[in-house]
């Protein structure tokens, strides 16, 4: 749909967390062109790109040996939709976080690889410095949002809300965002960085943080579960 | 009707017509022998009638499968199959004592003869069948002496039964010929537009790598990404239109003066366009439904929402548009970077003209019924809130 800041803040630093070992990243993207330019800047920057894959198959393939910290995913692969790489990635033990690098406009996609557990999502066109920023908070477990990837959370949880619950169904009731996080989440949709939205909001930037990861840990929870019951489901009607 | 190469494809009418030629050949040898086993005491030369009974069914069980696809068949078997039948209904005439011919006993062959008829309409369409049911027809004359009544009753039932089945053949092979067509152009678009997403995808990576190495070069590299990057998304939003006939997508890029004002349009697809390199539009995943001509009012208030951000807060101030779909009301909200205003200055803008846009944004909001809230925070940047509410929206369009 369109081009994006980062609209959350925190500050670029080397391709490591503190005093540790390098970051150990994986990209995953079909064209050559990006893969390379991401994986250099990575490396340049002290990361550590311990695998490139150009399909999704070889990404979840090598994805064990590779034990990737990160995880840099373009969803528009040619074999297996971006969300299904996701979603076989996460069932990895110790699953990778996921970096959902992608061109603009395939929000519908974007949502549901964060629903199915990617970290963060980044347009391709965001700068290196953005990039290697996302890659690091990726790694410690930070969320990584775009005001475009809030504007469709908000839309997300408005749209559970809405859905009529069937009478007698087993289904959990839907998420619900408290008040705060529906503050915190437009703000960030509005394009705010999190300290920004720390000093409006007189928060703590790291409680502004934390609302965010809120967010998104229900809507994962609330999918897993939903994938369960339909799992059970579909497994009972099968029996029967 | 050439060769038999065709009617290979799934849908063929050509194969299960041939089988029932070949079918119908053999009921009706067996209706013909039953038959001529119930008149036999009548003919004076039963043996000869037997000898040529014999010989139409040796050749009818031979050609069983010769008639039953259109490759063996050709048509000489044709001829060969009629000139048969018409020696067997000459023959009845010389065969038959001739007061049961007088009587209305039925030819040697009887209906065998329509199975001819049905091959020939079968291969050649209606033109043929009538001119084999014509020539069988005149033999059975000329087995008569005489035109009988029953007689041309039956001849008329047989020409008319052949050139009706070749007539729908010919329409049922046109219709296939049609839809083999129909099927090779609809193959050769998916290919097009296959090879035309990786196409088109391809350019769309590159212009977004232009965008980005161009921020980083800085200088005149980054206008030229810049301009990368808004060719990328409208290169984007041109493929989704393509190449995604959906309909709930396509009827709001429509031209919005040709369109039914009560029509529901998707806000998004009408804010899409505003989105650029400095403008960024966050909205829910689903279409943001709003009658016709409140998405039209409440997408031209961003648009000079957005104007203003250009105007007042500098070329380079960045603006974020959210859309928000609440169950009660539609709010979009757009946000810049620019300086912004104190509490104080924000009313002696609005005076001095300053927010003059603000006004006219104001006036259509009130039209629909909705709110237009502008606030700034010096160092935030300003905002401006727009909330159209659904029901008022709805009963005020519904008049």
């Amino acid at each position: 749909m369109t081009s994006e800041g980062t609209g959350s803040g925190g500050t670029t630093g080397e391709g490591a967390v503190e005093g540790q070992q390098p970051i150990r990243v994986m990209v995953v993207d079909d064209h050559p062109m990006w893969r390379e330019a991401v994986a250099r800047d990575l490396g340049d920057a002290g990361c550590r790109v311990v695998a490139t894959a150009g399909d999704g198959r070889e990404a979840v393939r090598r994805a064990p040996a590779a034990a990737a910290d990160v995880v840099v995913l373009d969803l528009n692969l040619p074999d297996l939709p971006g969300v299904e790489v996701c979603r076989q990635l996460m069932a990895h033990d110790p699953a990778p976080r996921v970096l959902v690098l992608s061109a603009s406009g395939e929000h519908a996609d974007v949502l549901e690889a964060v629903k199915s557990g990617a970290t963060g999502y980044l347009v391709k066109s965001a700068s290196r410095e953005e990039l290697l920023d996302a890659v690091r908070r990726t790694a410690v477990g930070d969320p990584v949002f775009t005001p475009g990837l809030a504007g469709l959370v908000l839309g997300e949880y408005r749209r559970l809300a809405a859905e009529p619950v069937p009478a007698g169904s087993r289904s959990p009731a839907a998420p619900q965002l408290t008040e705060r996080e529906t503050e915190v989440l437009r703000l960030v949709a509005k394009g705010l960085a999190y300290r920004q939205i720390a000093d409006r909001l007189v928060l703590s930037p790291r409680t502004v943080q934390n609302h965010v990861q809120n967010t998104l840990g229900k809507l994962q929870l609330h999918n897993r579960v939903e994938l369960v019951r339909y799992a059970i489901e579909r497994g009972l009607d099968d029996e029967g | 009707m050439g060769t038999g190469k065709r009617a290979t494809g799934v849908f063929s009418v050509e194969q299960p017509l041939w089988r029932a030629v070949a079918a119908f050949r053999l009921l009706t040898l067996l209706y013909a022998v039953g038959r001529y086993a119930g008149n036999s005491d009548h003919y004076a030369h039963p043996a000869a009638a037997w000898a040529y009974m014999a010989v139409l069914a040796v050749w009818t069980f031979a050609t069983v499968r010769v008639f039953s696809t259109k490759a063996r068949c050709g048509w000489w078997w044709l001829w060969a199959d009629l000139a048969l039948v018409v020696a067997g209904i000459l023959l009845t005439r010389s065969l038959d004592q001739a007061v049961s011919v007088d009587a209305n006993d039925v030819t040697l062959p009887t209906v065998r003869a329509a199975a001819t008829v049905l091959g020939f309409a079968v291969m050649g369409g209606w033109r043929p069948a009538a001119l084999a049911g014509l020539l069988v027809g005149v033999a059975n004359i000329g087995e008569r002496g005489r035109v009988t009544s029953s007689n041309a009753h039956n001849i008329v039932l047989l020409m008319l039964a052949g050139v009706a089945i070749g007539y729908v053949v010919e329409l049922a092979r046109a219709s296939e010929q049609t839809l083999a067509r129909a099927l090779e152009i609809q193959a050769a678009t998916r290919e097009r537009e296959r090879l035309a997403r990786d196409i088109h995808d391809g350019v769309l990576q590159v212009l977004a790598m232009v965008q980005r190495r161009g921020a980083e070069v800085g200088g005149e590299a980054e206008e030229i990404g810049r301009m990368a990057g808004e060719q990328e998304i409208a290169l984007r939003a041109l493929i989704a239109e393509g190449l995604v006939p959906n309909a709930s997508y396509e009827a709001p890029r429509r031209p919005l003066h040709h369109q039914d004002p009560g029509e529901p349009q998707d806000l998004r697809a009408l804010l899409t366009p505003l989105a650029g390199s400095r403008v960024t539009l966050s909205a829910p995943g689903t279409p943001v439904l709003l009658p016709g001509r409140a998405a039209d009012e409440l997408s031209a208030a961003v648009g000079a929402a957005v104007d203003n951000v250009r105007k007042h807060a500098g070329e380079r101030a960045h603006a974020w548009i959210l859309v928000e779909d609440e169950p009660g009301e539609v709010v979009v909200s757009v946000r810049d970077d620019g300086p912004g205003f104190t509490p104080d200055r924000l009313g002696q803008a609005e005076q001095e003209g300053r927010l003059g846009v603000s006004q006219s944004i104001r006036g259509r909001l009130r039209d629909l019924g909705g709110s237009a809230e502008i606030s700034s925070a010096a160092g935030q940047g300003t905002e401006v809130e727009l909330r159209v509410p659904r029901q008022r929206v709805e009963r005020g369009s519904g008049q």
